[in-house]
């Protein structure tokens, strides 16, 4: 780890004033970024704890619009928060199935969102080329051992999987986000947020330097309470997905009247895929329209070396989360 | 930097290097070293604290965003000849650890889990103590220590 | 008086002695000693796979504010010799030479004030190499393939299995795999060298403090004398801490260049690379039988990875080829030399990697046959060693079967795969056998016992969580007539008589022994003194016949006098003994060879007179998802029969552990390698997989109760090997049996159940 600055703010403005330094970290549960620093692959040359902000971005309402997510909530809180569990399932359970519960009680919500992929050779420095890390210098990963990273989204240049779960179930649901700058705020859609690698897989995310994520506000719906997060992993718990399955799916007399999908584990960023919901609309559900849907969700896949079971996997883990889903008494 | 931490009900001020760890202060500048380093990479469990109650990673924990809190570590429970916290007596009684160095982390974690109310059954205590890795592999011991523990911390 | 149950002997289930030091954060772990003002070192390891270093480039690193010196074969590389090798051929150099043998490789030590400055400083070091491409595992190009030559090992060639297995009605011929695994233990390889007066000690979590010790002393040429090395309690090991490691060495001499403790906490992914591992194996199997199942031929033919420079192999031929009788038997191993780290031994070293393929073959041959694969292997028992002709010392492998098989309630299994379900979940059961020798250590030990009924015992033996520190005090607490409390143990330190190396299952029956003797020794000396006594009680009788019990000396007719009488005439009211174990099939000089760190082992594989082993059986239950292929282990039922247990309570976990010690290993567990830079690639634990308390259910470890009175005097076998052993045969059966599908290669994986 490298030796940094580290200015511990109070209110938001002082935040925002510290974060437009450059070379500057916002810092609040630290999980993904004192590991990075651990392991020499981000050197930012100042933190800026926000962590005493969490009295003014960590509340959690749920009103007419939706529900009211404050960036700084921790993921343990919002896990187990009655009127999340109750109106959005998927989002709880995500929450749940991420991390442990220590990583829990420390990681907030905009923290989680923004966690960095897993892709080992990202990681570990000992490896030159990663244009994630090191823009231009190739990608080890392709090639090399790649069964955790990505078949949707990714490109010649970065097949990094986005490894989180509860984006990834926040990101179906069209969930936005808010953002405040020097300059203002502004808000967009979550799935606006991260960036696909195409040419340039180190820039991850749409956001303008210092700017703080504040909140994510999901939209009202009630059927969101037949939603579910399903998650395929090589152990039982604390462990990241192979493949991973958010749905929400607003079922009326046996057919499909909205639909919502997140697919985790097997994307560049979290997935929203709509082509899956588009054919489930207006269907009448039933095992071969979940199966019409999954084989939608990986048309366009891209396999390397080890991820050649990937959209069969995607594929199965999407049916058996919308047959759970349209089983779910609500 | 200079610092003021509250561990186990008493005030530590030291200067430290403004990268150093909370579990690094605990076991290489205060002599605390039941808390373990494992990995230093928040994937086993070993360096579990308490921070206002709430069980945290000492290896993820900046030093100086600890200020402020209150911690408790394995030294914290039952000091010299004192009874033991009914979640130590527990580990004892159910051998619920083999080499004994994931056991301070275990501990700590087991007591957050019953406090946060999620030991209500044998698979919920599964699930909530998976941040814990055992290599030795004492799981089934862990859940029936965590299941008898809790009953004499007076939670249901 | 009556017997009290108060009264601790040996086969109480005692609770662990360390107990509460464990439950309270006060027992000390290596890196816990404290020592004054230390330094921190952080290795610098190579990049580079194979080839040489053509340059360093320091300035960076050095101009870290802290640093206090960096160590590189240009400035140390004469101050420190590499570790002796373990097992046949050479070992990998490290700071020696400019020469890389393997990615990953020690070439550097920085010495900082924080461990912060070191890391940093360790992260600027410039290096350049001239790298040439290296040979990842099997099948990379640039790998050397050679027959293991018999030597440690044996091969065995009984009547003539080719023509046999041509000529059988019943034939299995199939190829199977096991993947580099890693011991990750929770505690990392850590090291704390101390310099006084020109003495080292070392404080550094060990399996062999003796052993690591004698290594020393002829690295840094020096007088063993002058070496103390210290282990009090050691956060797991499983092998991993069970040969001394490049690092040692190098942290001595950082130490002493700077005259101040220096203290390396090695990081979790630099562990796969300065320690060693399992190295991935590759089987094929031959097995013939006639139609009434009983065997006419095996063959067993294995390939281990190993070092360049090491033949280092673990030939697991010497337990398939006596598990079941069988008239004609062949076994060959090949090395396949690597530009890898040298592998070592890890957890059953030989058993998990080459039961497998053979237990999974028996599943296939009872399939082909139509029998029920517990009667295949009750068929072929046995109490005569198929490999060599001479007994087993005893062998309850059926009785472990029929046990576990009730408890799981075997019967209830239809047979035909895919015919058991639980709504979307796929059942399968499935079983195997399990064994392992029953080795012993040599061992010396030391009693004092006080005029206060006080006993102190020392040995240098470790407890890694294996229980040594409980079941010494109950040896002790037996043999000398005292309770538990009155017993205090002294372990871990290379000052204390030397216990050898705890691995292979010998340590317990090793020390237990060793202390027996010493306790003896005790016993001895007090009833000599009573009866060539002019007075009390005993005089004039036959010192043989008394004993100590329940804090009395005791006469066979009743009579009795309180220990603290007993001790009165001895010289000065207190004793001292000392007293060396050497174990049937090994040399006079065995405890001497310990003294300068050498292993002495009685292995159950190589006795002239007998052959010991542990037997058991395995039986799970295992549940694949019909559509998205995760399988999970539900419930494992282990029995076995391993001769005197000291305490079933701490047998108990142990056994317990190393089943689901086996269900990471045919679930989880596997060493990814990029072949291109043979390199290691998911070298923590959140990507190199064990298990979480959630993924484990039920899990039961029977102790059957056998009595051997041939194995070794106080009967012991040793059980922290075999719980493991066949758990890796067991659930790939009960996959085969849930799926229809016969996994081979290991770990089982989800892509291989879509």
């Amino acid at each position: 780890m490298r030796t940094f600055g580290y200015d511990h703010v109070h209110g938001v403005p002082d935040a925002l004033r510290a974060g437009t330094d450059p070379g500057a970290h916002y810092f609040a549960g630290g999980t993904v970024l004192l590991d990075l620093m651990k392991l020499d692959v981000m050197q930012p040359g100042a933190l800026v704890n926000i962590g005493d902000l969490r009295g003014q971005l960590g509340a959690v309402a749920l009103d007419g619009d939706g529900l009211h997510l404050g960036a700084l909530a921790r993921m343990a809180e919002v896990a187990d928060h009655p009127a999340v569990a109750q109106h959005y399932p998927v989002l709880a359970q995500a929450l749940h199935s991420a991390a442990s519960p220590q990583l829990r009680n420390m990681a907030s919500l905009a923290g989680t969102v923004l966690q960095r992929t897993r892709c080992s050779y990202f990681r570990d420095t000992s490896w030159d080329a990663c244009n994630k890390r090191s823009p231009g210098s190739g990608c080890a990963a392709i090639g090399g051992v790649n069964r955790h990273l990505a078949v949707l989204g990714v490109s010649d240049h970065c097949i990094a999987h986005y490894p989180g779960d509860f984006a990834t179930a926040l990101v179906a649901l069209g969930t936005t986000v808010d953002l405040q700058g020097e300059d203002g705020t502004r808000s967009l859609p979550l799935e606006e947020l991260h960036r696909l690698p195409g040419d340039t897989p180190h820039v991850e995310t749409t956001l303008r330097p210092g700017e703080l994520i504040t909140a994510f506000h999901v939209p009202a719906a009630p059927w969101m309470r037949r939603s579910l997060y399903l998650k395929v992993r090589d152990r039982e718990s604390y462990a990241f997905a192979l493949a991973s399955a958010a749905v929400a799916l607003d079922l009326q007399a046996g057919t499909v009247r909205g639909a919502r999908i997140g697919l985790g584990g097997v994307a560049a960023k979290p997935w929203r895929s709509h082509a899956a919901e588009a054919a489930l609309v207006g269907r009448r559900f039933d095992e071969a329209a979940a199966e019409a849907a999954a084989a939608e969700a990986f048309r366009n896949a891209v396999v390397h070396e080890e991820t050649g079971f990937k959209p069969e996997l995607g594929r199965r883990t999407l049916v058996r989360a919308l047959l759970d889903a349209a089983a779910l008494e609500v | 930097m200079d610092i003021v931490l509250t561990i186990n009900g008493r005030e530590h001020r030291l200067g430290v290097d403004v990268r150093t760890t909370l579990l690094d202060v605990l076991r290489e500048r205060l002599g605390l070293t039941g808390s373990k380093k494992g990995c230093d990479q928040g994937q086993c469990g070993a360096c579990t604290v308490l921070m206002d109650g709430q069980r945290v990673l000492g290896c993820f924990t900046l030093a100086a965003a600890a200020q402020g809190a209150a911690i408790t570590t394995i030294e914290g429970l039952a000091g010299d000849g004192a009874p033991l916290h009914p979640m130590q007596q527990a580990f004892l009684d159910h051998d619920a650890y083999q080499c004994g160095y994931c056991t301070p982390g275990q501990i700590m974690s087991a007591i957050a889990c019953v406090t946060e109310g999620h030991a209500r059954t044998e698979d919920e205590i599964r699930e909530f103590m998976s941040g814990n890795l055992c290599r030795c592999a004492a799981y089934p011991k862990i859940v029936a220590a965590v299941a008898q523990a809790k009953l004499a911390m007076g939670h249901a | 008086m009556p017997d009290d149950a108060s009264w601790t002997t040996i086969g109480a289930a005692v609770p662990r002695i360390e107990g509460r030091a464990k439950v309270t954060g006060q027992a000390l772990y290596a890196s816990d000693e404290p020592v004054a003002n230390p330094a921190f070192a952080f290795l610098v390891l190579s990049t580079a796979a194979r080839g040489r270093i053509r340059s360093f480039d320091l300035r960076a690193a050095q101009a870290v504010a802290g640093v206090l010196d960096i160590l590189t074969y240009e400035n140390v590389g004469h101050e420190a010799d590499p570790p002796a090798p373990h097992g046949a051929g050479e070992e990998t150099t490290t700071m020696q030479t400019s020469r890389i043998w393997h990615d990953g490789q020690i070439i550097g030590v920085v010495v900082a004030e924080t461990y912060e400055a070191a890391r940093e400083a360790a992260y600027a070091v410039g290096v350049e190499y001239d790298a040439e491409a290296p040979s990842a595992t099997f099948d990379s190009p640039g790998v050397q393939e050679e027959v293991r030559e018999p030597g440690e090992h044996k091969d065995f060639a009984v009547g003539d299995a080719d023509a046999a297995f041509d000529a059988a009605a019943v034939r299995i011929d199939a190829r199977f795999g096991t993947p580099t695994q890693h011991h990750n233990p929770i505690e990392l390889f850590t090291t704390t060298c101390t310099w006084h007066d020109g003495s080292l000690t070392v404080y550094e979590p060990s399996q062999f403090v003796h052993g690591l010790r004698g290594s020393l002393a002829k690295q840094l040429r020096m007088d063993p004398k002058r070496i103390r090395v210290v282990a009090r309690h050691v956060g797991g090991a499983f092998g991993s801490k069970g040969i001394p490691s490049a690092r040692t060495a190098w942290i001595a001499v950082a130490a002493r260049r700077l005259n101040r403790p220096v203290k390396l906490v090695a990081t979790r992914g630099q562990g796969y690379t300065i320690a060693t591992y399992r190295a991935e194996t590759r089987h094929h199997i031959r097995l013939a039988a006639g139609r009434d199942g009983r065997l006419l031929a095996l063959r067993h033919e294995g390939w281990e990875v190993t070092s360049r420079p090491s033949d280092y192999n673990v030939s697991g031929t010497e337990t398939t080829a006596r598990m079941y009788a069988c008239p004609n038997i062949l076994t060959r191993v090949n090395i396949v030399h690597t530009d890898r780290n040298t592998p070592g031994f890890m957890r059953a070293p030989p058993d998990v990697p080459y039961m497998f393929p053979l237990e999974v073959a028996m599943d296939e041959l009872a399939e082909a046959l139509g029998m029920d694969p517990v009667e295949l292997r009750r068929v072929n028992d046995t109490q005569t060693d198929p490999a060599t002709g001479q007994a087993f010392s005893s062998r309850s492998l059926m009785r472990c079967f029929d046990q576990a098989a009730a408890r799981f309630g075997w019967a209830d299994r239809t047979p035909q795969p895919r015919s058991m379900r639980d709504g979307d979940w796929l059942l399968g059961w499935g079983c195997a056998a399990a064994a392992y020798p029953a080795n012993i250590g040599a061992g010396a030990a030391r009693v004092l016992l006080g005029p206060d009924g006080q006993a102190t015992v020392q040995i240098a033996a470790h407890d890694i969580g294996n229980g040594s520190h409980t079941i010494i005090a109950q040896t002790a607490a037996e043999r000398l007539g005292l309770r538990l409390e009155a017993v205090t143990v002294q372990l871990g330190d290379s000052d204390l008589p030397p216990a050898g190396l705890a691995a292979g299952s010998s340590h317990a029956s090793g020390i237990c022994h060793a202390v027996a003797h010493a306790c003896e020794d005790v016993r001895a000396r007090i009833a000599v003194a009573a009866t060539t006594s002019n007075a009390g009680p005993f005089a004039g009788r036959d010192p043989a016949t008394l004993i100590l019990a329940q804090g009395r000396l005791r006469g066979e007719d009743g009579t009795a006098e309180p220990l603290h009488d007993a001790l009165a005439r001895v010289t000065g009211g207190a004793l001292e003994a000392y007293a060396e174990n050497i174990p049937k099939g090994l040399p006079p000089d065995s405890v001497g060879k310990l003294y300068s760190g050498q292993m002495a082992i009685s292995r159950g594989t190589q006795r002239e007179d007998l052959t010991t082993y542990a037997f058991g059986a395995q039986f799970v239950e295992v549940r694949v998802h019909a559509r998205t292929g995760e399988t999970r282990v539900s419930r494992a039922v282990g029995a076995f029969a391993a001769g005197r247990i000291i305490n079933p309570r701490t047998a108990h976990s142990q056994l317990m552990g190393g089943m689901i010690w086996g269900i990471s290993s045919a679930l989880h567990e596997a060493t990814e390698i990029d072949t291109r830079a043979a390199r290691y690639v998911n070298d923590n634990i959140a990507e190199y997989l064990i298990p979480v308390n959630a993924d484990v259910r039920e899990v039961e470890a029977i102790i059957v109760p056998e009595q051997d009175a041939e194995v070794n005097p106080l009967g012991m076998k040793g059980i922290g090997e075999i719980g493991v052993v066949g758990m890796n045969a067991a659930i790939s059966n009960a996959v085969y049996h849930a799926t229809g599908r016969r996994i081979r290669d290991l770990p089982i994986r989800i892509e291989d159940l879509l």
